[in-house]
């Protein structure tokens, strides 16, 4: 060891020292250049002056959103180009990904296509932009109540409605037949639903009677408030929401009612690991009855290579109400929202006024089977024909949603909303417990936030 | 060799490392490795340990509130499952991933046809993207068309849906765990069987030792290194799963680290709590490491 | 276990029937799920959540790979992952084997240290870094290239590196510095010229680990790395979804794609994990 040392240390030490430093040189120079030409790619903000702006949304196979930002970039060619940004298909990651930006201070994403639950969220900490000057009352008319009443947060409009989404029941007018029942007249009641279920399944041997999303995840939050609006109950006080009112008769019978379709046998206790995907599937495989889900299942019973069933065999109808309640959809659906901190809010906004008219609006509808938002489009006979869930469901279904808790701090309650709920569907937990524990988890969510 | 006067002795340690030409080159042999991780680590740990003590939340800084979320931590019950679990799941995978990684290792060492294909084949677990992991393997154990569900169902393993039960769902996740990263056991250990002189054997051999002794009195024990280096890799790892808890089990599992994430990046009033529970990962797997090194013993002086 | 012996045991018959069953099922076991997820990329969508599943296709096509590689996005992604993970690999064997040549052979205070320090990122779970981390690169200018991804799976795979290549260049023999400077060898003359093809095997192991590991990393890219032009496969793969429904078949059809390469490096270069020592190249 005594010999790499000593004798030829000096002369040793410097003439490495300068060829290690070639050697960092070299690396260092090497990284630069390829810092070059990969580029700072997108990043900073979107464009900035001359009208140039992103738009973010999920990704759309289909591709009418690409046409839509097409058409807009040529009617308003030279004025103003949008950027479409395809975001994680995960709302959940897409969302993360907004918050990330935005805390950072600096996001290049000018206009978001932003989820039906989000604009509370993005509004209390200023990170969209107040929509009241451009969007007032008088326009807000135009469309449906239930989406704008989503997008307002402590009576400010934020977002403009783009395209909605109702909690729907299919089901299986062959099966109904064949069991002896009359395929017009659908369950009007969740008993009456449990009952046929069971019957129709046990008849004609089908694998299972309703099907449901009971999984631990926001979906669940989408089941259970309409189990529980279904009774006349709610999770936060229609008039103040910073009152919580979940633990209620009413909402505990909407939860013991959610308990009793696998209780009860009506739906396969699998249900509790079901998101959209695995009870969208048991339907279209023929392996189901009932089905609560959105209306794009019927876009997917179009196509044959996607479902074994044909839409001739399926019927759509409102989801059934609790006793002496009334029949509630949840909302879904994805809304405009405008970034406060970009510089292109007028090229921006004209996006969204171009997307949200009737003409467009109608051309998802016919082309993608978007849900229009605007009231008049439910009166168009083109529509009516192209998205037939609007006929089979009731225009009025549609319009009568009820939406889940709009707070700042939904995040947090939909993680203890899921969990309750699916404990409810489990078994594991009864309604009452449920209710009771969501009363103290919400209402201290609330108090921490303020 | 050393010019330090005990007064001066710190001074003197500090002249005697960068004096000599050798330890100066060592030192910029290591200064960009230690440099990228510094500069890069730093910042991010130093954000969480000064968050994990204040009551800040997503998008506001708050004030200083001592060890409080550490407390609200310990308290929490979803944090003292996600403890549990990652214990459970650290020991029982790394556990079986270090017995069977061994015996692949010790298969493939030996020369016999098809040895190329077979390693090849063996890597396929670890290669396969971790992104559709998880989300291939959840629908395998899905109740109505998962097919690994299916044939536990029809030779009677179990009685209910998998993906419904944490008991089962943890056993799933240990399975997939030790199905991926069993490869990266066999591989490490293997490349440390490769140093390993065949004639150490011979003379073994000659000596009269038999199959058992040559494994424990020799193979064991100059593989030292190459276990301590995977065992330790493994087991961090393991203690940090989210992607397998988070995306396979879809939220009915928790981990150590789905719970900060769950905390850091989807709840908003349980940040502090996230950052704090980041703190302790790092700490105990700091800890986890040292025993380790203490137990297993790594040499870093160069005298032998 | 009694296959476990490195010179070929003569423990006859049984022996060698025990070893092959033993590798056969072992083989399977590796393979039978990516099997499986190629039977998702041949069937039709219907066919995907059939009730019970099905075991063989009943009608197989090849529409999924035709969604994917007809997919821009898809195909400048593989390019990305590529530039990505290549990168990564060799930062990573350049400033890991050199710091591991130090620590193992060099004589120096604060090893143990040093050694620990690397190690300290591994300790730290990713999820909890993503969002300082994410501030750090856009204060650089750094979000959406490439270099964010680059530098982040770096620190996290230099750990791995330092320690393997630090047992590695251990086991090497003392004397083989010694005889280089005999020969009027600098330290890193000797370094190149001498070790680094000794070590080869622990190279190459370190090699294709980081590789993989940088080829399947996803939260970082997730959020680093904006659009087509910088994103890798792991990223784009779970978009071939919409906002309802997921494209599963498309998914599969990619994971088999981005598996199959990696296999194949593996296959070619899994000669050199296992050359050297054992030839008994040092001699004492």
């Amino acid at each position: 060891m005594a010999k790499s040392r000593g004798g030829r240390g000096a002369p040793l030490g410097r003439r490495i020292s300068r060829r290690r430093f070639i050697q960092i040189a070299g690396a260092g120079i090497a990284g630069a250049a390829l810092l070059e030409v990969t580029g700072c790619g997108g990043g900073g903000g979107g464009g900035g002056g001359g009208g140039e702006f992103t738009f973010s949304f999920g990704p759309d196979p289909s591709g009418s959103l690409q046409e839509l930002v097409k058409r807009f970039n040529g009617q308003f060619e030279g004025e103003y180009t949008a950027t479409y940004r395809e975001m994680p298909s995960d709302t959940g990651q897409y969302f993360n990904q907004l918050q990330t930006e935005f805390q950072s201070g600096q996001s290049n994403i000018d206009l978001i296509g932003g989820d039906v639950i989000w604009p509370a969220q993005l509004a209390a900490p200023g990170y969209i932009a107040d929509l009241s000057d451009r969007f007032p009352e008088e326009d807000q008319q135009a469309f449906l109540p239930g989406p704008i009443e989503s997008n307002t947060y402590d009576g400010t409009i934020y977002g403009v409605p783009w395209f909605t989404d109702a909690g729907l029941l299919y089901y299986r007018t062959d099966l109904l037949e064949e069991a002896g029942l009359d395929p017009n007249t659908p369950p009007e009641t969740w008993e009456d639903l449990k009952a046929q279920a069971t019957e129709v399944a046990e008849a004609t041997g089908a694998q299972n009677g309703f099907v449901f999303q009971g999984s631990n995840y926001e979906g669940c939050v989408v089941n259970g408030v309409e189990y529980i609006g279904s009774h006349r109950g709610s999770i936060l006080d229609p008039n103040d929401s910073s009152v919580v009112t979940v633990d209620s008769p009413e909402a505990i019978a909407g939860l013991t009612t959610m308990a009793s379709m696998v209780a009860d046998g009506a739906s396969p206790q699998a249900v509790a690991n079901f998101t959209e995907t695995e009870s969208q599937e048991a339907f279209l495989q023929g392996n189901a009855v009932f089905i609560r889900i959105w209306p794009f299942l019927y876009g997917l019973l179009e196509d044959p290579e996607a479902s074994t069933i044909r839409p001739e065999q399926v019927g759509v109808a409102p989801l059934p109400a609790g006793e002496g309640g009334e029949s509630v959809a949840g909302l879904g659906g994805w809304n405009f929202m405008l970034n406060a901190a970009s510089q292109n809010l007028d090229a921006a906004y004209e996006f969204v006024k171009f997307a949200t008219a009737p003409e467009q609006q109608k051309f998802r509808a016919l082309e993608g089977g978007f849900l229009p938002t605007l009231q008049e489009l439910y009166e168009d006979q083109e529509v009516l024909d192209a998205v037939p869930v609007i006929k089979l469901a009731g225009a009025e279904t549609l319009q009568s949603t009820v939406p889940r808790p709009i707070s700042p701090y939904y995040s947090d309650m939909s993680l203890r909303l899921a969990e309750q709920f699916n404990g409810v569907v489990k078994g594991e937990t009864p309604p009452e417990k449920a209710a009771a524990t969501l009363q103290e988890q919400l209402t201290q969510i609330i108090e921490q936030g303020s | 060799m050393t010019t330090a006067q005990p007064e001066k002795k710190r001074r003197g340690v500090l002249r005697e490392e960068f004096g000599n030409p050798e330890r100066r080159t060592a030192y910029y042999m290591i200064l960009p490795t230690v440099f990228i991780i510094l500069v890069v680590a730093f910042y991010p740990i130093l954000y969480s340990l000064v968050l994990s003590v204040t009551d800040s939340n997503i998008n506001v800084f708050g004030s200083f509130v001592g060890l409080e979320n550490y407390v609200n931590m310990f308290q929490n019950v979803e944090f003292r499952e996600g403890l549990v679990n990652t214990v459970v799941y650290t020991v029982i995978s790394v556990f079986f991933e270090f017995i069977i990684g061994l015996a692949i290792a010790l298969a493939i060492n030996r020369a016999f046809r098809g040895r190329g294909v077979v390693r090849a084949a063996v890597l396929v677990p670890w290669a396969f993207p971790t992104v559709i992991s998880a989300v291939m393997w959840r629908l395998m154990f899905q109740d109505q068309v998962g097919v690994i569900n299916y044939v536990a169902n029809a030779i009677g393993l179990i009685s209910e849906p998998i993906l419904s039960d944490r008991t089962l769902l943890l056993i799933a996740a240990i399975l997939v765990d030790v199905w991926k990263t069993t490869p990266f056991m066999a591989l490490l250990l293997l490349a440390g069987l490769q140093t390993i002189p065949g004639d150490v054997y011979e003379a073994a051999r000659v000596d009269g030792a038999n199959v058992m002794q040559r494994f424990f009195r020799i193979t064991l024990p100059l593989l030292k290194s190459a276990i301590l280096v995977a065992v330790l890799f493994r087991t961090l790892d393991a203690y940090r799963v989210y992607d397998l808890f988070w995306a396979m089990s879809n939220r009915e599992v928790e981990s150590l680290s789905t719970f900060v994430y769950k905390s850091l990046r989807v709840s908003q009033l349980l940040f502090p709590t996230g950052n704090a529970a980041a703190v302790f990962i790092f700490v105990t797997a700091f800890l986890l490491a040292l025993s380790f090194i203490k137990v297993l013993g790594m040499q870093t002086s160069t005298e032998d | 276990m009694a296959a476990a012996s490195a010179s070929g045991s003569r423990g006859g018959g049984l022996n060698m029937v025990l070893f092959y069953v033993f590798l056969i099922l072992f083989v399977l076991v590796s393979v039978a799920p990516l099997l499986w997820v190629f039977k998702m990329s041949i069937v039709v969508k219907t066919e995907l959540f059939a009730s019970p599943p099905t075991f063989l296709p009943q009608n197989p096509t090849a529409a999924s790979y035709g969604t994917i590689f007809g997919d821009e996005r898809f195909q400048k992604a593989l390019v990305n992952s590529t530039i990505i993970s290549g990168v990564t690999t060799v930062i990573c064997l350049f400033f890991g084997s050199i710091a591991a040549y130090a620590i193992a052979r060099l004589r120096f205070r604060f090893k143990s240290i040093v050694m620990t320090l690397i190690l300290a990122i591994s300790f730290f779970p990713g999820v909890a870094i993503i969002a300082p981390l994410f501030l750090q690169y856009r204060t650089l200018g750094l979000i959406d290239t490439y270099w964010a991804a680059i530098i982040t799976d770096t620190v996290f795979a230099l750990p791995l590196t330092v320690w393997i290549l630090v047992a590695f260049f251990k086991e090497l023999p003392r004397d083989l510095e010694e005889a280089a400077q005999v020969d009027g060898a600098t330290t890193l003359q000797a370094f190149r010229k001498v070790i680094v093809p000794l070590a080869a095997p622990g190279e190459f192991t370190t090699a294709i680990l980081t590789f993989i590991f940088a080829w399947n990393e996803f939260l970082f890219a997730n959020t680093f790395l904006f659009d087509a032009n910088t994103q890798p496969v792991t990223v784009v793969i779970p978009n071939f979804a919409t906002v309802y429904t997921v494209d599963y078949g498309a998914q599969a059809a990619a994971a088999v794609t981005v598996t199959i390469p990696l296999v194949i490096l593996v296959l070619i270069f899994q000669r050199r994990i296992v050359s050297g020592l054992t030839a008994g190249a040092v001699k004492g």
